[in-house]
């Protein structure tokens, strides 16, 4: 098969491609959790938020990539070209899952379980860390989880402001009209995406096991 | 990208010989051309026309026109002859539409009209500001500054056989880093804004003049022509002659500078390119 050809005639790039693409996905996942999870949080103890946090988190859903880029370019620190702007980008299209699911998580917790808790004594960060996280964290995994396989095929469009990345074949073979080269940045992401997804479902369901 | 495989469903089971079905690339100039294509085809013929617009790139109006899915788009030469039919530049660049034509027409059954008039060119484009310090006017002046400069080119500028690498060789160009593989609409906004100092952009878009940039002259002729001409399948124009009519009126009648009006009247000016047809049609093809 052609793709494989190609590949073996350009092992060294093609790798250099897949770690770039695995470090763009598993940071700007790992800074939207970061980020997605307090907000989360914090939403379900300002109710009054909710509605707006969600919603700006579903309009960066609606921007188009470049479009997003071309705001970004300008801007200072967060902007520019290459690999953060690219970061910047994947975090905000990562945020609406894991900030969804966490609130709804927590908010799904049920409320004589929390009462207990209070009965006992907690405070709100113990109620928090004992009660409340343990029993939302299949939720809020299940958000992950949907933002890391959906971030490695967004990862794709970094190729379009220099951060590399498997879209450069993607990119390059549209231009180039090249179906082998096309193939050779779309085949990877796939298997990573199964491959994200296979994974963080297998802790989803040791969770539950555990629970259990 | 995504949608490529969508608008071939779309527009599959639904293909009929009494349509015509015009196609256009993604960016402005040839959504355009599509426009007036399509308006001249609906002025001089009863045959009702659909669009198909701003597919995205070569690839997908190459797929498109060859699988029947769209009858028409407009088509450079220097392109179909390096992209397409992936032939290197040859040292008679002048033979570059003769080639394309002939090949098209035993390949894949599709036929070239006359070139429109102009020649969209990749243009070796810098900040209006910096032309001016460094007295830059030719592509060979810029071998003078491009150790401390910094470029981003698009993928297809980066890729082809008549592209960045050739382009180095033939002037001597050696960036501080290696060119930045960018989007293409992409590094008119980075240049602007000062992130890289050297792109290559087309001879015709509306962007140079607008955001105070200056196109450098191919001094040692390095591009081989970029003529727009309609590309037809062959089918079509043996059951409509009265299509390849309509689209010779069209022929040689818009040049470079011409071009790059309308290119600015839609990027520019945000006019709707359905009006910039319609006026041009007007007065060019009354």
């Amino acid at each position: 098969m052609s793709v494989l050809a190609f590949y073996a005639r350009n092992s060294q790039e093609a790798l250099g491609l897949v770690w770039q693409h695995v470090s763009l996905v598993a940071i700007s996942t790992g800074a939207a959790i970061l980020i997605g999870v307090p907000l989360g949080i914090a939403l379900t103890r300002r109710p009054a938020w909710r509605g707006p946090v969600l919603g700006l988190a579903n309009v960066f859903q609606t921007v188009p990539s470049l479009a997003l880029f071309g705001f970004l370019i300008p801007l200072p620190f967060l902007g520019g070209i290459g690999a953060r702007t690219a970061i910047v980008a994947l975090v905000l299209y990562a945020l609406l899952p894991i900030v969804r699911n966490t609130y709804t998580g927590i908010a799904g917790v049920d409320p004589a379980v929390r009462e207990a808790g209070r009965g006992m004594g907690m405070t709100d960060g113990q109620l928090l860390r004992l009660v409340e996280l343990p029993l939302s964290l299949g939720v809020i995994l299940a958000g992950v989880r949907v933002a890391t396989v959906v971030g490695v095929g967004t990862a794709t469009i970094a190729a379009a402001i220099g951060a590399g990345g498997l879209g450069v074949y993607i990119f390059r073979g549209v231009a180039t009209v090249d179906n082998t080269l096309i193939l050779a940045g779309a085949l990877p992401a796939a298997l990573m995406a199964i491959a994200a997804d296979g994974l963080l479902g297998l802790a989803e369901r040791r969770l539950a096991w555990r629970r259990t | 990208m995504l949608y490529t495989p969508l608008i071939l469903l779309l527009s599959a089971g639904c293909h009929r010989s009494d349509r015509i079905v015009v196609g256009s690339k993604n960016f402005t100039e040839s959504d355009l051309l599509g426009e007036i294509v399509a308006q001249q085809i609906e002025r001089r013929t009863s045959l009702p026309v659909e669009r198909r617009f701003h597919l995205g790139g070569t690839f997908v109006c190459h797929q498109a026109i060859t699988a029947g899915q769209i009858d028409l788009y407009v088509e450079y030469t220097g392109t179909a002859y390096t992209a397409v039919l992936k032939l290197s530049p040859g040292p008679d660049p002048y033979s570059v539409y003769r080639a394309v034509a002939a090949e098209y027409q035993r390949r894949f059954g599709l036929v070239w009209g006359r070139p429109l008039g102009f020649d969209n060119t990749f243009a070796i484009t810098v900040r209006g500001a910096d032309a001016a310090r460094y007295g830059l006017k030719r592509i060979s002046d810029l071998a003078r500054v491009a150790p401390r400069w910094h470029a981003g080119f698009g993928y297809e500028f980066l890729e082809r056989a008549d592209g960045f690498r050739g382009l180095a060789g033939v002037y001597g160009l050696r960036f501080a880093s290696p060119p930045t593989a960018m989007d293409l609409g992409l590094t008119y906004r980075a240049l602007a804004e000062g992130k890289v100092d050297v792109i290559a952009g087309n001879a015709t878009d509306g962007q140079i003049a607008a955001l105070d940039l200056v196109a450098l002259e191919d001094d040692r002729h390095y591009f081989p022509p970029y003529q727009a001409a309609a590309v037809t399948r062959a089918q079509v124009l043996e059951a409509h002659p009265e299509v390849r009519r309509a689209l010779a009126e069209l022929e040689g009648r818009i040049p470079d500078a011409e071009m790059r009006r309308l290119n600015a009247l839609a990027d520019v000016e945000h006019r709707d390119i359905v009006v910039i047809a319609r006026d041009w049609l007007r007065v060019n093809a009354p």
